[in-house]
């Protein structure tokens, strides 16, 4: 047996006394967990975005579409998709760091989110929930808001699609 | 003292969270053997395996409060050092291993039955010549006697494909052990 494991205890119990290593606090833990579900909001918000404007893009023909294109790109909500990947990234760094969870295969629950993200926002883009949102749910006031701040005109029962919506 | 060696891992760990430091010692004279078996049947070198398995119980400590102690505290603890051993072996990829004869200290009774400790022997000398995906958990069965649960919580795999590995793996031990 090495000298070294017999030592194990010594030299760990050594460094909690000295204060080398101390535990990190609880705080450290649920801001990975905060951070985490931070990250799967806005990307959740940042899915209804973008799955709308490659809709819109894929749906833009006659003389006003480049110009309504640019509109939607100069307008779009840049925040949310940085929010989204920093709060990602972040959040499972730190998760990754302490491993706490069982049976986790980050690599999927990536991948995964990403595809429910975008056939989510395919969907809700295609029944016309954003436009529910809009009027109703808790995207309303913030939804209002970034509208307002870029002059597109919101949804009044034209039919499903923030991006027919747009176009009208 | 002896109170507290009735204590499960995880009560103990509460404990070492809650201020009595001191505690912490008994978790690592539970698991340290454990682990270095563990650790030196996936790196094969005693050298490291010692390190691997100070590091992963300082790491333990430092990440104790993100433990659930609703969950196992072996599971974590021999996940952390599955990590560290998997980060070694990439670090040192290349190197050739030199395992010389290791006495582990053995916390089981030395007349407990003869016949699992043949096995473990077996196993222990057959499991160097497994590739590392089949002898892991073949070991942690064995040796570490953990249930398919417990291996399917620390390797981060589905039971079901802890039941094939273990399957293929005895295949390969019988192919590969009878020709030695």
């Amino acid at each position: 047996m090495s000298k070294e494991l017999k030592n194990i205890t010594d030299n760990i119990m050594d460094q909690i006394h000295d204060e080398k290593i101390k535990m990190r606090p609880k705080a450290y833990f649920i801001l990975g967990s905060i951070l985490t579900f931070v990250g799967l909001v806005s990307s959740v918000v940042v899915s209804v975005f973008l799955v709308g404007l490659i809709r819109f893009s894929l749906r833009s023909h006659g003389p006003m579409a480049s110009y309504r294109l640019d509109q939607i790109l100069s307008s779009f909500p840049w925040w949310a998709p940085v929010l989204a990947i920093v709060g990602l990234v972040l959040g499972i760094w730190l998760l990754r760091k302490y491993d706490f969870s069982f049976k986790v295969n980050f690599k999927v629950v990536i991948v995964g989110f990403i595809l429910a993200v975008i056939v989510g926002g395919w969907i809700i883009d295609s029944v016309g929930l954003n436009d529910v949102l809009i009027r109703r749910g808790p995207m309303q006031g913030i939804m209002r808001q970034y509208m307002q701040d870029n002059n597109i005109q919101g949804g009044q029962g034209n039919g499903p699609g923030w991006g027919r919506n747009l176009r009208n | 003292m002896s109170e507290t060696l009735k204590l499960t891992d995880e009560e103990i760990v509460e404990k070492v969270r809650s201020n009595d430091r001191d505690l912490y010692a008994v978790i690592i004279e539970r698991y340290k053997n454990k682990l270095l078996r563990y650790a030196t049947n996936l790196v094969h070198d005693n050298d490291k395996a010692s390190h691997i398995v100070q590091d992963s119980l300082v790491k333990a400590y430092i990440n104790l409060n993100g433990f659930n102690t609703k969950k196992k505290f072996s599971s974590w603890v021999y996940r952390i050092v599955h990590n560290e051993s998997m980060n070694a072996l990439k670090k040192y990829k290349g190197e050739v291993p030199m395992l010389e004869d290791f006495d582990f200290e053995s916390e089981q009774d030395i007349t407990k039955e003869f016949e699992q400790k043949e096995t473990a022997i077996y196993v222990e000398k057959c499991l160097k010549s497994i590739p590392l995906i089949y002898s892991e958990p073949l070991s942690l069965y064995y040796l570490d006697e953990k249930s398919y649960e417990e291996i399917s919580d620390i390797l981060r795999i589905p039971m079901g494909t802890v039941a094939i590995r273990m399957s293929r793996a005895k295949k390969l031990m019988k192919h590969i052990c009878q020709k030695n």
